[in-house]
């Protein structure tokens, strides 16, 4: 009985854990992204249609955060006419890949996806 | 006389031929069937195959429309035949109408459990998907149409064949027949006119012996053997001519008393042969057959072991309640020929005259009642025959 109690309590630990980050994500990026109308979710479905993997995307927007370059970067050049490119974060790799499994994970197309009934 | 030989050995001739013949057109005709039966059953599968390709140009352009969607929910297509499923690059599940996620292996063209499989892949990857994986129940009705009408194909083709087979085969052996009717209707001529001499021959030695004019000299055993022999030869053929044809008079006959008179009857052939004769039979056997059988059978018997036996040889005659054993010390029947004796004309030993119809007639006598045959022979030692009822 103990257990059980122990073993839901480190779910709802969990998950809320999980909430609070997906909370953090929206009201630290989204929130700025969406007031300076960059299109998250359109950036995310250009490395969808690139990379077809979340592990590949993810690997490529880390590459991307890390050092941000053009070059590296999947916009096209006309992209950051309107939406410069924006300094290092100064973010550690930890954070980073955190971040990136959040945002990635907060466009999933998956979730979206249903059967007309 | 031999219609009913003739008839037999057609038969066998044309069971013969049409089994090869047949059996070498059934198995042409079912190997072009499966041939074509592949062939057809891939053109189907291939058409439904290609409805499952068209869809799946149209669930990629769907794809594509999906992807430029950012409505909140995005709704997958789908199909009322076909189920769809969408893999990411490393083949992973993303999403699908089917029941149940299907795992991709290497075969882009899959075909299971009555399930059609197409496989392609989608570039650019929209909504991620690398691989589109589409199934559909194949649709069994034009197989079945299909194999219906090979069957029928088959069937209508081997009633055909049969009908042709059957056809050529009594052409082929027509000119048999033909020969075979020509020698019937020769011997059934020669019988009926060797039987008034034969019996005016015998009728007279029976009279010179009668009334004792004359002692009875060797040339008159040898005229009396030699015309009881050609007398038998007759009875065997009109037997042979007859048999199956004339109704047979079943009557209670004492076959002890029957066999002692026939002895009688091929004393003198026994005597000139100098042959010791050994009987031991047995009083009063009965038996219910035709006179006309049961002498046939006799006479066969005994004559060829005359015929065949050494000079100064034994002749052993036995008969009992259940048995009739003639046995010789003559030249015997090689093992070779053994297993085909019986058979009408087959002569195992040319040395003396005959047809070869003597076993013939044994063998159907026996046969028509029942009875069971045993021939135990050893070359240049004698034979023995024994005759069950």
């Amino acid at each position: 009985m103990v257990k059980i109690i122990f073993l839901s309590l480190w779910l709802i630990g969990i998950l809320d854990a999980h909430e609070s980050q997906v909370q953090q994500f929206e009201n630290r990026c989204i929130v700025c992204h969406t007031s300076q109308q960059i299109p998250s979710e359109l950036i995310y479905r250009r490395y969808l249609m690139k990379y077809s993997t979340k592990e590949a995307m993810a690997t490529a927007i880390l590459r991307y955060l890390k050092k941000p370059q053009k070059k590296l970067s999947i916009m096209p050049p006309q992209f950051f006419l309107k939406f410069p490119i924006k300094s290092n974060l100064g973010l550690d790799e930890m954070t980073l890949k955190k971040n990136i499994e959040i945002y990635l994970d907060y466009f999933d197309v998956k979730k979206k996806l249903t059967i007309p009934q | 006389m031999q219609d009913i030989d003739l008839l037999q050995s057609e038969k066998k001739s044309l069971l013969r031929f049409l089994l090869i013949y047949l059996g070498s057109t059934f198995l042409l005709f079912s190997l072009l069937s499966w041939i074509f039966y592949t062939s057809q059953k891939q053109n189907l599968l291939d058409k439904q195959r290609d409805g499952l390709k068209i869809y799946a140009q149209e669930l990629e352009h769907t794809l594509r429309l999906l992807h430029m969607s950012y409505a909140k929910t995005l709704q997958y297509p789908k199909h009322n035949k076909i189920d769809s499923a969408i893999y990411d690059k490393n083949r992973k599940y993303i999403f699908g109408t089917g029941q149940n996620s299907i795992l991709l292996d290497n075969n882009h063209r899959m075909l299971a459990d009555n399930m059609l499989y197409d496989l392609s892949e989608v570039k650019p990857y929209y909504l991620g998907a690398a691989y589109m994986l589409l199934s559909v129940k194949i649709d069994e009705v034009p197989i079945l149409e299909l194999q219906k009408q090979i069957l029928w194909f088959i069937l209508g083709t081997g009633i055909f064949f049969i009908l042709l087979g059957l056809f050529l085969g009594k052409l082929f052996i027509a000119p048999m027949r033909e020969s075979m009717e020509r020698m019937n209707a020769f011997i059934q001529d020669t019988t009926h006119e060797l039987n008034t001499p034969i019996s005016t021959i015998l009728t007279n030695i029976e009279m010179l012996e009668t009334f004792g004019k004359y002692e009875k000299s060797n040339e008159l055993k040898r005229i009396e053997i030699a015309s009881k022999t050609l007398s038998r030869i007759y009875d065997d053929l009109t037997y042979l001519n007859l048999n199956h044809n004339y109704h047979r008079h079943i009557e209670s006959v004492n076959v002890s008393f029957f066999i002692e008179e026939r002895m009688v009857y091929f004393s003198t052939m026994a005597e000139s042969k100098c042959l010791e004769v050994r009987l031991d039979i047995e009083p009063n056997v009965m038996l219910n057959v035709d006179k006309n059988d049961i002498t046939r059978l006799v006479d066969n018997l005994f004559s060829n072991a005359i015929k065949y036996n050494k000079p100064k040889g034994l002749l052993y005659i036995k008969l009992s309640k259940t048995m009739l054993t003639v046995k010789d010390t003559g030249i015997g029947i090689e093992k070779k020929d053994l297993a085909s004796i019986l058979q009408r004309f087959k002569r195992a030993n040319k040395s003396e005259g005959g047809f070869g119809i003597g076993l013939d007639i044994v063998n159907q006598v026996v046969n028509s009642y029942g009875f069971v045959l045993n021939i135990d022979s050893a070359w240049k030692e004698g034979t023995e025959v024994r005759v069950q009822w």
